[in-house]
């Protein structure tokens, strides 16, 4: 597998000096506590709103819906940065990350004016409906279902494990369209549902922590309008594919647990622990190669390359990488987990052991990943 | 990066794929070496790489000359061209012309200088046993040289490295130095990176191979009626390995176009660490794939495994690298992320 070689321009080395700045100020005014795993567990509308008015939502978008036509590269700066400095960006970064690209890529010209500036605008969150509870990582056995009717469709069914649904307004959701055929995958569509609509139920499903995290969502005779069906009618399953080179590629999938990785190496240096740096360099090495391989993915996507394979790559090895962290960390210094602790190391420790086991399943759990790739590995 | 890689990677390929069976690379077991595929190189003058064509060379840069550094590992080549072209480009870095002569290199540790005479032991010198000289570390108070010496007098014990090349011990008593030139800590640190960039390019080959055959064999051998590439446990070990060299290829092509574009970080010194575990990684599920053939003489995996195992714990090793980067980060003033976003930015310019 052959990935473009990547390298930042002069004008990107600044673009990460100036996000850099904006959140260590914002760190310092107290808008935010650094976090790991902020990126999918600290969802605050708020953060989102300050974000969007510097123009960093939906930045690579199209000007004439209120983007900044910046470069993938730079969303991927701005993306790091965020990871880093452990931002609660979670709001906003489904609609971000996939729903605009998708809407850019199959959605009507309705859907994109609609939909596209206020996103841009930090005031319409998205979240992902794909999961069921009877669908996990068989996700074409949905059968959350639609029935035509006059000027739309009525939903009636359930899905599960949707991160953040609490605090978003829109979900595009995996529908059964057509009866169950011989192929499963067809007669799928996406539908952008309105979560604040009638016969909508959202119920919360507590993290193991206890915090609030992803929600069971419910359609009872759901009412779907006709502009509100994604791309083409059947088509939910190649198109909700293309989205997934994106959720499983970015720098979340290697850095959610970088704050404590940065505070640890910060704590050797301090007690001028050699041994211990020795040992955690081994884990920057890691890092150094990881980000190599999701840059040059990104690169490729921005292109228009496919990157099904690479991508599911960079998820598989980058999130054992990011479990991985907090094991040797308890290892290489004198640290106690603590939630409440006003220690930071302690804290990031606690909440990278406590969140650990979620990034090997979200996005796609690793067995089905390592049979994507096995086959893929094969086909060639 | 230069037009003629291209060129120059394919005859290079041709050459070994067709020159370079597994009976080739078992001629290091008996004594002997692929002296036809060597004279072939020499025809094709690719040991001419990297050297400017006013100096009588081949045109092509460093980054030519570790892509065909990848392709030797990928064919367990059993012939001294990383050595020799090394060697000599090691010598061009302090203004010394190349020699003719069969030439090899060692500079992790250095010799005693007093005034022009050499004194020490080196030890797993590779080829040391056929070449005709050897460029070296040599130290004279707390000046660090670079010297070449003639090993035609030199005292050497021969070996193998775990997988049977040629490694001598090579002992200098009161041996003249034909020339030697000082060079600065940064100088040896250019030069250590250079050997990295050039082991991590023949292991990143190695590698390769162990799962182009994992992947070849899984497809043609059947059990419980199907092949084993439709067993999930075997899919697993496929998907590792695949994610590990890949990991490793993009990381070693970064190294590699860096190096060519006269930069150098910290680049290889990462590569070359995680290429520990890489190596440690495939290497283990490549076997365990094969299961009983793969650990058999007549089968070619060993001869690449072995490879992985022998040049890992040679030359400036993960363990060399890990204590340099941790006191780099020690005396740095920035954090880590800092230093890694540096990194790629301060030495890369688009």
């Amino acid at each position: 597998m052959n990935l473009p070689k990547v390298q930042f321009t002069e004008e990107q080395k600044q673009f990460r000096q100036e996000v850099r700045s904006f959140l260590k100020q914002h760190i310092e005014k107290g808008t935010f506590e650094t976090r790991c795993d902020s990126w999918l567990s600290g969802s605050n509308p708020d953060f989102s709103k300050i974000v969007a008015e510097q123009g960093w939502i939906g930045m690579t978008w199209p000007k004439q819906y209120g983007g900044k036509e910046r470069s993938t590269l730079d969303r991927y700066i701005l993306t790091e940065e965020f990871l880093a400095f452990g931002a609660p960006v979670a709001a906003h970064w489904f609609a971000d990350r996939q729903t605009g690209p998708l809407l850019l890529r199959f959605g009507t010209e309705y859907q994109k004016e609609f939909f596209l500036p206020k996103i841009i605008k930090g005031e319409c969150f998205f979240a992902i409906g794909l999961s069921e509870p009877n669908s996990g990582s068989d996700l074409a056995s949905v059968t959350t279902r639609a029935e035509k009717v006059e000027g739309g469709w009525i939903v009636n069914g359930a899905k599960t494990w949707s991160s953040n649904a609490q605090d978003s307004h829109y979900m595009v959701t995996l529908i059964r369209t057509e009866p169950l055929g011989e192929k499963k995958h067809e007669g799928l569509s996406q539908f952008i549902i309105d979560l604040k609509g009638e016969g909508v139920t959202i119920t919360p499903i507590r993290y193991l922590t206890g915090e609030p995290h992803f929600n069971d969502v419910f359609f009872d005779n759901v009412f779907v309008p006709d502009e509100m069906v994604v791309g083409t009618l059947g088509n939910g399953w190649k198109q909700g594919l293309a989205e997934l080179a994106f959720e499983r590629s970015g720098p979340e999938r290697i850095l959610s647990t970088f704050p404590l990785l940065n505070e640890a190496i910060e704590q050797l240096k301090k007690k001028r622990d050699y041994a211990g740096l020795e040992e955690a360099m081994k884990l920057v090495a890691e890092l150094w190669s990881l980000r190599n391989l999701s840059i040059g993915v990104a690169k490729v996507l921005e292109e228009g390359g496919e990157v099904n394979i690479p991508a599911a790559l960079v998820k598989s090895i980058g999130t054992k990488f990011e479990q991985k962290i907090p094991e040797i960390v308890r290892l290489l210094l004198d640290v106690y987990p603590d939630l409440q602790s006003e220690k930071e190391i302690e804290r990031y420790l606690a909440e990278s052991i406590l969140h650990a086991p979620g990034f090997t399943i979200r996005g796609g759990t690793s067995e089905v990943l390592y049979g994507i790739l096995a086959k893929g590995v094969i086909a060639q | 990066m230069s037009e003629i890689k291209e060129m120059v990677a394919e005859v290079v390929e041709k050459v070994l794929k067709h020159k370079v069976e597994k009976e080739t690379v078992d001629l290091l077991e008996e004594n002997l070496w692929a002296e036809n595929v060597w004279q072939l190189l020499l025809e094709n003058e690719l040991h001419n790489v990297a050297v400017s064509e006013e100096e009588g060379g081949a045109g092509g840069d460093i980054e030519d000359l570790l892509e065909l550094y990848g392709l030797i590992g990928k064919y367990a080549a059993p012939v001294p061209f990383i050595e020799h072209t090394l060697a000599n480009y090691l010598l061009k870095q302090i203004d010394i012309k190349g020699y003719e002569q069969l030439t090899t290199y060692s500079i992790t540790a250095p010799l005693q200088l007093k005034e022009d005479a050499l004194f020490g032991t080196l030890k797993h010198v590779p080829w040391a046993k056929y070449a005709e000289k050897i460029v070296a570390l040599a130290q004279e108070g707390s000046q660090q040289f670079i010297v070449v010496a003639d090993l035609e007098n030199a005292v050497l014990k021969n070996g193998t490295n775990l997988a049977a090349e040629p490694r001598s011990e090579v002992v200098f008593e009161n041996m003249k130095a034909l020339q030697k030139v000082p060079i600065t800590a940064k100088q040896y640190m250019s030069l250590s990176k250079l050997v990295t960039a050039a082991s991590v390019s023949k292991m990143n080959g190695a590698l390769t191979t162990v799962f182009q055959l994992s992947v070849q064999f899984s497809k043609e051998r059947e059990q419980f009626g199907r092949p084993i590439h439709r067993f999930q446990l075997v899919q697993q070990h496929l998907a590792n390995m695949a994610g590990e060299q890949t990991l490793m290829t993009v990381a070693t092509n970064n190294v590699q176009t860096l190096l060519g574009d006269g930069q150098e970080g910290l680049e290889v010194a990462y590569t070359r660490l995680r290429m520990d575990d890489a190596s440690r990684a495939v290497a283990t599920a490549a076997h365990q794939v094969h299961a009983a053939i793969g650990v058999t003489h007549e089968h070619r995996l060993h001869q690449f495994t072995r490879r992985l195992w022998a040049w890992r714990d040679e030359e400036f090793t993960a363990r060399y690298w890990k204590q340099q980067l941790a006191k780099q980060m020690l005396e740095s003033k920035m954090d880590l992320w800092e230093s890694i976003t540096e990194q790629n930015e301060a030495h890369v310019h688009a």
